[in-house]
């Protein structure tokens, strides 16, 4: 399972992505142009064959039932007072096509009206400068500027939810070992050869041993089996159809001063997806990943451990869970908030209380944290060790009790009554 | 090989006392009876002995250093999806032995126990008494100088529960000291050197068997003859009352109970003469009715 995983996520991921990008859907659309003929000149695009008819729209619309129309374009009268119209389908087209007609459309109207103000189409171009805009860091202290972006926080929030995901799968685990050793009574035969606590540390420890394997396995397969996917799928995203999209033509480059059209250029190839996640400081990431998910994992396995050894079955546990993993759900909700805003008091707060530090921290070191602001991430680590060590000394105690307790009806005051045992 | 003695132990779950100032002393080598209804404390005092739980109060000392322990509880179970051998070997581990250790000190115990077939099966494959077997064997094995067993032969079927009798038997003799807790008043009655008996957290009786029936016996003789029942009866005298007489065939088997004066041997000598004595025989209390005697009536119990 830990080698198919990461298989299946990697392929599953490419595949999303392989799809979302080469379209196998070729369009043939008629169009039933109400402003004739204004429209009969669409230029068709690499998905989309456009087929200007002078029709009425029943008529199109029998035309596109019987033949191997995929759709039909009606584009109202009074095109540039109204510019509307409507796309009858057969199959739904993807956003991308149906994007792509839009701005046919719009950039056909436009063309044409260019006439009426005596511009040339190479002007039109000119005017027509979509801003480029890249963000950098400015540290006053340093007076350095350090470039960013917005792409390293989303790879902060995938983090954050893998550190979710895995705390709380692994410390449900450890619950889970716990139940089925008290319920098949091995731990009486155990627990004459090794102490509660040697018991419950041993479980805590092995899982996360498992966990981290698991997530190494994850992270190195799917990173490699992402880079070749990469080299294979994105090799066909050149540079040229990136140039298009920043609607630079080879000879308005020209006109323009070398240097900064390469350094345009390079600007939008760098907003290009993966050359921003490169930019993300994995090894900071990674390491601090291990540190929040053992933290953090330690934290609540030890919870799990003390409810498991208190109850009697699974389903006894369910009472137990969510106010116990409460903190974790809320924390995981709101680093979608914190996503918006790093250095709110919330996020701050968050990163600190040690219950949802494991996952929203990890948010706001992917946003970069100020020097200033440091001690917080101190303060926030120093607080978690504190705070696991304590659970699991507080934990061992319900554990050492409930183990070999049956039909005692658990409960928090129960769970207070064994700690002073 | 080593002896047990626990003093003055108590132990308390909150408001519910389940050891009261319980002293018992296991000696040596020998066979002892941890006796007692449900919910006695025979459990706490044992897992008080193992090191499994602390007392509140009081202490445990063992004869030798080091004494090691061997423990089989009364609920116990494996790893259902563990290979048998794997598991046991791993248990063995447990208790400080490297793999190698293991492995020596298990096998005669398999073939013994003619386990050797099921070594790469899963536990869940083998039916309750094989998995009583294995327990045992995993239990035995390291050669511990005391063994606890709580209700070992549960499970068993008669041919397995000799089986177990007989080692337990031969681990004694061979210096192993067993403490046997258990409702099989049988096995008691077969196995035991010494007992005790807890009751609501109290010790009520700790001795040697032998000791235990010969201070709780009624005086009552068996005897079974050829004759007429009303001689027999005439012939009795005031020192003796029937408390039972049937017939079973042409013999008839007398119950009688002697008081403060009788001469048993003289009355066996006077019936001789007249009937043909098949058995006359001083009924010890077994141990079925002393523990149920005990239990129920504890103002006639003594310490």
């Amino acid at each position: 399972m830990s080698l198919l995983g990461p298989l299946i996520m990697a392929g599953v991921g490419i595949m999303a992505v392989y799809l979302s990008i080469e379209e196998h859907e070729d369009q043939k659309i008629l169009v039933v142009d109400e402003n004739h003929p204004v429209f009969t000149s669409l230029k068709s695009t690499s998905l989309i064959e456009f087929d200007v008819q002078n029709i009425e729209l029943d008529q199109g619309l029998d035309l596109l039932n019987s033949s191997d129309y995929t759709a039909l374009l009606h584009i109202y009268k009074d095109y540039y007072k109204i510019h509307a119209g409507a796309l009858y389908f057969k199959k739904q087209p993807s956003f991308r096509v149906q994007s792509q007609i839009e701005r046919a459309v719009q950039l056909q109207g436009e063309l044409l009206k260019l006439s009426e103000f005596d511009i040339s189409e190479s002007d039109y171009r000119r005017i027509k400068t979509p801003f480029i805009m890249q963000a950098f860091k400015y540290d006053a202290a340093s007076e350095s500027s350090e470039e960013t972006s917005n792409l390293p926080a989303v790879v902060g929030i995938v983090f954050s939810i893998l550190v979710y995901m895995f705390i709380f799968m692994y410390s449900v685990q450890v619950m889970r070992g716990v139940i089925e050793e008290k319920t098949n009574r091995i731990v009486e035969v155990i627990i004459s050869s090794v102490t509660p606590i040697q018991l419950m540390l041993g479980k805590i420890i092995g899982i996360a041993g498992v966990g981290l394997t698991q997530f190494l396995i994850w992270v190195t397969l799917s990173l490699s089996l992402f880079g070749i996917g990469q080299s294979i799928v994105f090799a066909q995203y050149d540079a040229s159809s990136l140039a298009s999209n920043t609607n630079m033509t080879a000879e308005i480059a020209q006109e323009m001063d070398k240097e900064l059209a390469e350094k345009t250029i390079r600007m939008s190839n760098d907003n290009n997806i993966l050359n921003q996640i490169a930019r993300v400081n994995f090894p900071l990431m990674i390491g601090l990943f291990i540190f929040y998910f053992i933290g953090g994992y330690l934290l609540y396995s030890a919870m799990m451990a003390a409810v498991g050894s208190a109850v009697d079955n699974d389903t006894d546990t369910q009472q137990f869970i969510l106010p116990i993993t409460f903190p974790l759900l809320l924390s995981y909700i709101a680093s979608f908030v914190i996503f918006n805003n790093p250095n709110s008091s919330i996020a701050v707060w968050l990163s600190i209380i040690p219950f949802t530090s494991p996952v929203t921290m990890l948010v706001r070191v992917a946003f970069g944290i100020e020097s200033s602001d440091l001690w917080q991430v101190w303060l926030s680590m120093g607080l978690l060790i504190a705070t696991f060590i304590t659970m699991v000394w507080i934990s061992s105690k319900i554990y050492r009790t409930g183990i070999l307790m049956y039909g005692k009806k658990a409960s928090f005051r129960e769970f207070i009554k064994w700690i002073k045992y | 090989m080593s002896d047990i003695h626990v003093n003055n132990v108590g132990k308390a779950f909150g408001d519910f006392v389940a050891l009261d100032n319980v002293s018992i002393s296991v000696p040596s080598q020998s066979i002892f009876g941890l006796l007692g209804p449900n919910g006695a404390g025979k459990t706490t005092l044992i897992r008080i002995i193992t090191g499994i739980t602390g007392p509140d109060s009081g202490t445990v000392l063992f004869g030798k250093n080091h004494t090691t322990l061997g423990y089989l509880p009364e609920e116990r179970g494996l790893y259902k999806k563990m290979k048998v051998w794997e598991q046991a070997i791993y248990l063995t581990q447990l208790k400080g032995f490297t793999s190698n250790e293991a492995k020596d000190l298990l096998k005669p115990w398999f073939e013994k126990l003619k386990m050797s077939e099921w070594l790469n099966k899963e536990i869940e494959a083998l039916s309750k008494g094989m998995q009583q077997r294995l327990q045992f064997a995993i239990t035995v094995a390291p050669n511990p100088d005391v063994l606890i067993l709580d209700e070992p032969f549960s499970g068993f079927d008669p041919v397995n529960a000799e089986e177990i009798k007989r080692e337990i038997l031969a681990l004694n003799e061979n210096g192993t000291t067993v403490i046997l807790s258990t409702h099989n008043m049988n096995s008691v009655e077969e196995l035991c050197s010494h007992v005790a008996l807890l009751n609501r957290g109290e010790v009520v009786v700790n001795d040697s068997l032998q000791n235990v029936k010969n201070e709780h016996k009624e005086s009552h003789f068996s005897i079974t003859f050829s004759g007429s029942q009303v001689a027999f009866a005439n012939l009795l005298g005031p020192n003796y009352e029937v408390l039972k007489m049937s017939e079973n065939g042409n013999q008839v088997l007398a119950l009688i109970k002697a008081y403060e004066g009788a001469q048993p041997m003289k009355l066996l000598s006077v019936l001789s003469n007249s009937f043909n004595i098949l058995k006359f025989e001083e009924q010890l209390p077994t141990m079925n009715d002393l523990f149920i005697s005990m239990v129920t009536n504890p103002s006639s119990s003594d310490e």
